[in-house]
């Protein structure tokens, strides 16, 4: 067989959303003066910017330790206060316990809570309560319920009804059902989902930490504001070392949950 | 004792899938319902412990304390009063898979403890001791801190039969319990099953006409949601014919796994 000649009729179907793509990127980027000039300058800006943040000014290493431990401390609050409401709000919003206006209900809540971030949730808990750690871990609970939520209703609803029945047929109450039927089988996820959870609340309790909440954020956020730029990299480097070192603590933990069924 | 009288259940369409089944079960009796797939026999176990209401007819529950109860005109709360008393045996085990044989069989008294004990899974030292107890009489006592989803169908079953008995109920059903189990482990689920209609009134479906003749004290045979057969467990081939019409050929097919002394 002869090679094909190229022909435009066979690449069509590339080349035209191609052009589209470009030509609404090429667009967006002009509206919003993002120019490529401008992406080197700014290359070469931070660069110049980090060259003068090093190095690290470890004398502030020991203050620092206790806002970490505070970021920490905030995020692991905020994970197990947070995980305790979720599994309340998945047993409302699953269709094989609760009945179908509570479920829904609750799931239109959960959604919607997953549609507000943190952050918000945050700034209004700081005019509530004030500075610290506390609207911390408010804003860090409240914001596990739009994700433990629904993740863990949705494994409710897949829990064999036979199992439900078998307490429901000896006289159990809900209560009953849920405690010896439910919480057993879910266990595993329930766990290995809050350690996940755990993970991005590290993350996030650096980010609120910046903007009120307190810790190794603030820390950082002060030391920016006050130019004092070595102090900043090494709060930037201890937030580094403490969301590198849980998310792998969290990850060896998940993996025993999931292979020996550890912690259940 | 427990009386079942004209029960009825059809769907919207009008379709009558219990049709008038009337019978009683005393003390001492194992009856075995029989009948062809789709003819209402689980449907009428179901009816017996309330999981399903009835459009009509009344099951009514009298045992030696208590006055007479009609479980089809009880509300909730009356309900699970009463289930406690109702032991049930499943063809699916019905075993939470994540705890243990012994918090499996402990589950069997769940209705008769507070909630409040129950949310802390209180139970005394000597419940346990006889929850073991009743492991022990199905020969699963070696296995009771195992998770009933390691174990075999049969030592499921057998679990599910320890739930019944720790429950010390004053009636108890069974509905296929056998169906899952090969020949042998299915005679041994029986043997122990038989004995405890000396307790109790026992009511099972069955599909081995072969098990019921050889273990039950009375056959009920339902065709069509209506009651057909009442009476000696030993079937003739006609009668087995007249039950089963087409379907014959599967249950003899069954026969012949199910090797079975003549006395």
């Amino acid at each position: 067989m002869p090679p094909k000649k190229f022909s435009f009729k066979r690449y069509r179907k590339f080349i035209l959303p191609l052009i589209i793509l470009l030509a609404v990127t090429e667009a967006t980027a002009i509206v919003c003066g993002a120019t490529f000039g401008k992406l080197s300058d700014g290359i070469f800006n931070g660069l110049a910017f980090l060259g003068n943040m090093y190095p690290p000014d470890w004398s502030a290493f020991p203050e620092m330790l206790e806002p970490a431990l505070q970021s920490i401390i905030i995020a692991f609050l905020g994970t197990v206060f947070g995980t305790i409401i979720s599994v309340v709000f998945a047993l409302l919003a699953a269709n094989n316990l609760a009945n179908p206006w509570v479920r829904n209900i609750t799931r239109v809540f959960i959604a919607i809570e997953r549609s507000i971030p943190e952050i918000i949730i945050l700034i209004l808990l700081v005019a509530a309560f004030g500075l610290g750690a506390m609207p911390g871990v408010v804003a860090l609970s409240i914001g596990c319920i739009g994700m433990l939520g629904k993740l863990l209703a949705d494994i409710i609803e897949e829990i064999d009804p036979l199992m439900i029945e078998a307490i429901e047929s000896v006289g159990g109450n809900k209560i009953q059902v849920i405690i010896f039927g439910v919480l057993p089988q879910i266990m595993p996820n329930l766990i290995s989902y809050a350690l996940f959870r755990f993970e991005i609340n590290i993350r996030l309790s650096v980010l609120l930490g910046a903007v009120g909440a307190g810790g190794v954020g603030y820390e950082l956020e002060y030391s920016f504001g006050m130019l004092q730029y070595h102090r900043a990299f090494t709060a930037v480097i201890i937030i580094i070392a403490m969301v590198f070192g849980t998310e792998r603590l969290s990850y060896f933990l998940r993996k025993k949950v999931k292979t020996e069924g550890a912690l259940t | 004792m427990i009386e079942v009288k004209n029960l009825t259940k059809s769907l919207p369409n009008g379709r009558k899938l219990l049709d008038g089944i009337s019978f009683k079960v005393k003390k001492g009796e194992f009856v075995g319902i029989l009948g062809p797939s789709g003819a209402g026999k689980t449907l009428t176990l179901r009816c017996l412990n309330g999981l399903l209401k009835p459009d009509s007819g009344s099951v009514i529950i009298k045992s030696e304390n208590s006055q007479p109860l009609d479980i089809c005109k009880i509300d909730k709360r009356e309900l699970r009063r009463v289930r406690q008393k109702i032991g049930v045996i499943f063809q699916g085990y019905h075993l939470v898979k994540r705890l243990s044989a012994l918090e499996n069989v402990m589950i069997g008294r769940l209705g008769q403890i507070s909630t409040w004990r129950s949310m802390f899974y209180g139970f005394t030292d000597a419940e346990a001791e006889e929850a073991l107890k009743a492991l022990d009489q199905v020969k699963m006592s070696q296995m009771a801190g195992m998770q009933t989803g390691s174990l075999s169908g049969g030592e499921m079953q057998r679990v599910s039969i320890a739930r019944a008995i720790f429950q010390s109920p004053t009636l108890l059903l069974a509905d296929e319990p056998i169906s899952n189990l090969d020949p042998s482990n299915a005679k041994t689920i029986m043997k122990m099953i038989k004995p405890l209609s000396e307790l109790m009134p026992v009511v099972g479906v069955f599909h081995q006409p072969e098990m019921t003749a050889k273990y039950c004290t009375r056959v009920i045979a339902i065709k069509e949601g209506k009651l057909i057969y009442d009476g000696d467990p030993k079937l003739s081939n006609k009668r087995l014919e007249e039950i089963y019409g087409e379907e014959l050929e599967l249950i003899e097919q069954q026969e012949h796994m199910i090797p079975v002394t003549a006395k």
